[in-house]
């Protein structure tokens, strides 16, 4: 499969997980050395959301924008566009096998390692149950932020830039590296209605917030909205952006 | 190989980028957009770093000002591996289809000719963003620049910048024994998001790591140290300037070593 060398890539981000579990466990230590609770959160509850935050990131990246502008650039997604099947859906089914495979390769080390060498407990508590939901909504969410970077490659061969900077929205207004909490209560209010935060703030708080109720069933009810509406607007990208497509030859 | 003169590699430099440049101005749009999302990833650590000094006022003993200077000094330092090796970055790919070979004919150094065929435009960004922060955090920090703090200063990012080439560099070379190096690489590439961290945070293992085995301490928090507490540095803080020099030079043992274990892929 052309997705190989992403694969193996995907077992190096594994180990260089553990290292960030490291380095994220002495920061929030030394954040956490004057206090023991801030803006509402135990050092326990902040260090399961960033672990657990910089794992998704992992196991959700799709690379699907990388692989598709490749094809565009290369022609070879042609062979798709004659095919009958929906273009959206096949990319979406491409990704899906990869997403199951990290989530018990980097999901489960991750957990364990989180509970007996840094002795964070992980709350049992009734939101669990929503996490399964949640986490394939983060996932159809995430494949929507990279296949729209993709289908960009449609109008432009500068995939790089315009992929870096969605990296870089996603990870600082998504709360993926530190708790939306920590934001002051202007942006934060602003963050909550924004998808970015939808694809992590969400399922981690199902995980790091157990006493909250009714508030976890707003949040997916948003990250519900999000997951129709973006699924909609790349399926209109998608439909705007074949027409501008030439390949050359045969 | 050919013996020639510093002075005649720098001339050869200028006119092999001259070339390279003069042929990337043709996308124009690439290169803004692209130097757009160098801005937006190097400011990402810096918004992280806002969010967190909202709502503490110190970080093991340094400001959020201290960390901006440290961070823009982290920027810099990196910058050189961004704009002048770029082209290590496809080194697995070009060990992988043969089209390496092509470094072996000409009378030149190998490691010159090969960093010359990329010039990164977009590493400019993130160079002009570092120095301008660099100037920003230091006026707002009130540090006396005397002309003698600058010649350290330029050392220190000389040598800073060695560190970050070294690590990428050596991580690519081993293109050459298992042909795909991009896990290498990538974890490489991965260690420097930890350098402008406080070493001080950490202990044990993880300090020891950061220290001497993948030394990325020495990429921004040990050398800014000698500007931001130049009257409270440790004696490993004077080591910064000439890490980085002992570290290319195992590098370039290392690559000297894959150029001639490589006996390309046939045909």
């Amino acid at each position: 499969m052309i997705g190989m060398v992403y694969r193996f890539g995907f077992l190096a981000s594994a180990v260089g997980n553990v290292i960030y579990l490291g380095v994220a466990y002495y920061l929030w230590k030394s954040v956490y050395a004057d206090s023991a609770v801030i803006r509402g959160l135990t050092f326990d509850q902040t260090y399961l959301y960033v672990a657990l935050g910089s794992t998704l990131f992992i196991v959700l990246k799709t690379y699907i924008d990388w692989s598709l502008s490749n094809e565009i650039r290369e022609g070879i997604v042609a062979i798709y566009l004659v095919r009958p099947v929906d273009f959206q859906l096949y990319m979406l089914a491409s990704c899906v096998g990869f997403f199951l495979l990290s989530v018990t390769t980097v999901v489960v080390p991750t957990v364990l390692l989180v509970v007996f060498v840094f002795h964070v407990s992980i709350p049992l508590s009734a939101p669990l149950a929503l996490l399964p939901l949640s986490l394939v909504f983060a996932f159809v969410l995430t494949f929507c932020f990279d296949y729209g970077v993709g289908l960009s490659g449609f109008f432009t061969e500068s995939i790089w830039g315009i992929s870096i900077v969605k990296d870089s929205l996603v990870l600082v207004l998504s709360g993926a590296l530190i708790p939306l909490q920590f934001f002051p209560n202007v942006i934060r209010d602003t963050l909550q209605w924004l998808p970015f935060q939808a694809v992590y703030y969400t399922p981690l708080s199902l995980v790091t917030l157990p006493d909250e109720t009714w508030q976890h069933l707003v949040r997916l009810a948003v990250q519900t909205l999000w997951v129709v509406t973006l699924l909609a607007a790349t399926r209109l990208l998608y439909h705007r952006a074949v027409k501008v497509l030439r390949i050359a030859g045969g | 190989m050919a013996i020639r003169s510093p002075a005649e590699y720098l001339r050869l430099y200028f006119i092999i980028e001259g070339q390279y440049i003069k042929a990337r101005l043709q996308y124009r749009a690439d290169f803004m957009i692209s130097s757009v999302g160098m801005v937006f990833s190097s400011l990402a650590t810096l918004g992280v770093f806002a969010v967190l000094f909202s709502t503490i006022s110190e970080l093991a003993g340094w400001s959020f000002m201290e960390m901006v200077f440290i961070y823009a000094f982290y920027m810099v330092a990196i910058s050189p591996m961004q704009i002048l090796f770029d082209q290590f970055w496809f080194l697995r790919f070009d060990v992988q289809q043969g089209t390496f070979l092509k470094y072996y004919f000409r009378p030149l150094n190998m490691m010159f000719y090969y960093v010359s065929e990329r010039f990164d435009l977009k590493g400019l960004t993130q160079l002009a963003l570092g120095i301008g922060l660099l100037v920003y955090s230091s006026v707002q920090l009130g540090l006396d620049w005397t002309p003698g703090r600058i010649g350290i200063l330029l050392v220190t990012v000389f040598s800073a910048s060695l560190v970050q080439i070294s690590l990428v560099v050596t991580a690519a070379c081993s293109a050459f024994w298992f042909i795909n190096s991009w896990p290498v690489l990538s974890l490489a590439w991965k260690m420097r998001e930890f350098a402008p961290y406080p070493m001080t945070i950490f202990s044990g293992l993880m300090r020891i790591t950061f220290t001497y085995i993948l030394p990325i301490g020495f990429v921004a928090f040990f050398p800014s140290q000698l500007f931001l507490r130049p009257g409270s540095v440790s004696g490993l803080v004077w080591a910064a300037p000439f890490v980085g020099m002992g570290l290319f030079a195992v590098t370039y043992f290392v690559w000297t070593r894959g150029v001639n274990a490589y006996t390309g892929t046939g045909s």
